[in-house]
């Protein structure tokens, strides 16, 4: 992780949304602790009430959870949700937009299967240890 | 008790015909971490130093319930405080100050002081005069530091430090000093790389509190936004307290507009620290 923050959102939400990226690329794996408040407060020099509150947000979305005295973890299943949001975010959202594109270039489905044939498999962090039916098909 | 460790009401301060205080009001709550921000000359010193009981004021001020100037003795077991001039006597070991200081303040640790400067370059059997400039800061605050306080001074802490070094003094004060029960009053110039571990602004000129605000409030209440040019007109309609030229951009800073006017309008972010003392400060001669 680098330490820059953009000046569009809040840094609890910044921060909310890089832990959520460490879940989805397997950094973070389900039952595992978040780093410390005081940790990442000390490394990122936030306040520790900033760190508390995006943690608290990732509390109230259960995609963590507080274990008295033990600090924060990661919800079992929690990548497995996130994973059907960004699904269902890039079904609705990002596929027609591509999807418009192929049509105006005018590719045929073979073209494009032919194409993807030639590109690297993703870095095996970011989809390892999928047991989720159906991910992945589309490398396959 | 209430959780506020500092109460200042109405201080007042002049130096001949000058007002370097000026009905300053404010409040301090515990476990907060507050920035008191202003340009030289603006008073932040004296502020600092009126909590500190080091100078006579006009007005009421209560420091952990205390009167600093006539209950010094007794706050300053509970406050520690670097000045941004740190002098320590040149002639001597470091050794010796851990021991006066020891010797004098019932609540440093001197293990914890040992342990600050076993990371450092600082050797015990130096004199001060041996040390460089950076040394001598690294020093001061690991003095301080070990002070168990509930209220913690800095004056410019940083000042004369090289970059790794600022880093290294923010991540130990978070890391291994400030905790929920402590409280932080904090000066610099260098306002970004304190911005994002406050808890609380204080902006302070001519003798005067110009914004007193919580981050969250700012965050809420004040936007800024890149602007269209083609958006200028409108823009300028909702009374920018800022406005600053960007590459093809406008930068305005908006207090209290809506949202969803202001997105319509540009995109919209939070505004950094340095970008709000300038509007505020402008804003409060203008």
């Amino acid at each position: 992780m680098d330490t820059n923050w953009n000046d569009s959102l809040p840094i609890y939400r910044q921060l909310r949304d890089r832990v959520v990226a460490m879940i989805l690329e397997g950094v973070l794996n389900d039952g595992d602790p978040l780093p410390s408040v005081r940790s990442v407060a000390a490394e990122y020099r936030l306040n520790p009430l900033t760190v508390l509150k995006g943690y608290q947000q990732l509390v109230d979305e259960q995609l963590v959870e507080k274990r008295r005295g033990r600090g924060m973890f990661v919800t079992e299943g929690a990548r497995r949700a996130l994973m059907k949001d960004e699904r269902q975010h890039f079904l609705e959202e990002e596929w027609p937009k591509i999807a418009g594109r192929i049509q105006r270039l005018g590719f045929e489905p073979k073209e494009l299967l032919d194409a993807l044939d030639k590109i690297p498999p993703a870095p095996a962090s970011s989809l390892k240890r999928d047991e989720e039916p159906g991910e992945g098909e589309d490398r396959e | 008790m209430s959780d506020d460790l500092i109460v200042a009401r109405n201080l007042g301060k002049a130096f001949g015909t000058t007002r370097a205080l000026n009905g300053v009001s404010f409040r301090v709550g515990r476990g907060r971490i507050v920035g008191l921000i202003g340009p030289n000359g603006a008073g932040k010193t004296t502020a600092l130093k009126a909590l500190l009981g080091l100078t006579r004021f006009d007005g009421e001020l209560a420091v952990l319930g205390l009167d600093p100037y006539r209950q010094r003795h007794r706050l300053m077991q509970d406050v520690c405080f670097i000045a941004d001039v740190a002098v320590l006597p040149r002639w001597i070991r470091v050794r010796q100050l851990i021991d006066f200081v020891a010797a004098t303040h019932p609540r440093f640790r001197r293990e914890v002081c040992e342990h600050f400067l076993a990371r450092s370059d600082i050797k015990q059997g130096s004199r001060v005069k041996e040390l460089s400039k950076g040394m001598v800061t690294q020093l001061h605050l690991a003095l301080v530091m070990a002070i168990d306080a509930r209220l913690l001074v800095l004056d410019e802490p940083t000042l004369g430090l090289d970059i790794l070094m600022r880093k290294q003094f923010y991540e130990t004060l978070l890391n291994e000093y400030f905790d929920e029960q402590r409280t932080i009053l904090v000066t610099t110039h260098q306002v970004e790389e304190i911005e994002h571990i406050l808890t609380d602004l204080l902006f302070i000129d001519r003798g005067r509190i110009v914004l007193d605000a919580t981050m969250d409030d700012v965050q809420e209440k004040y936007a800024q936004v890149a602007v269209r040019p083609e958006h200028l007109a409108v823009a300028r309609t909702h009374r920018p307290i800022g406005e600053r030229q960007g590459l093809g951009r406008t930068h305005m800073l908006f207090h209290g507009a809506n949202r969803a006017d202001l997105e319509r309008l540009g995109e919209v972010g939070v505004p950094s620290v340095a970008d709000l003392f300038v509007a505020v400060i402008q804003g409060a001669r203008a």
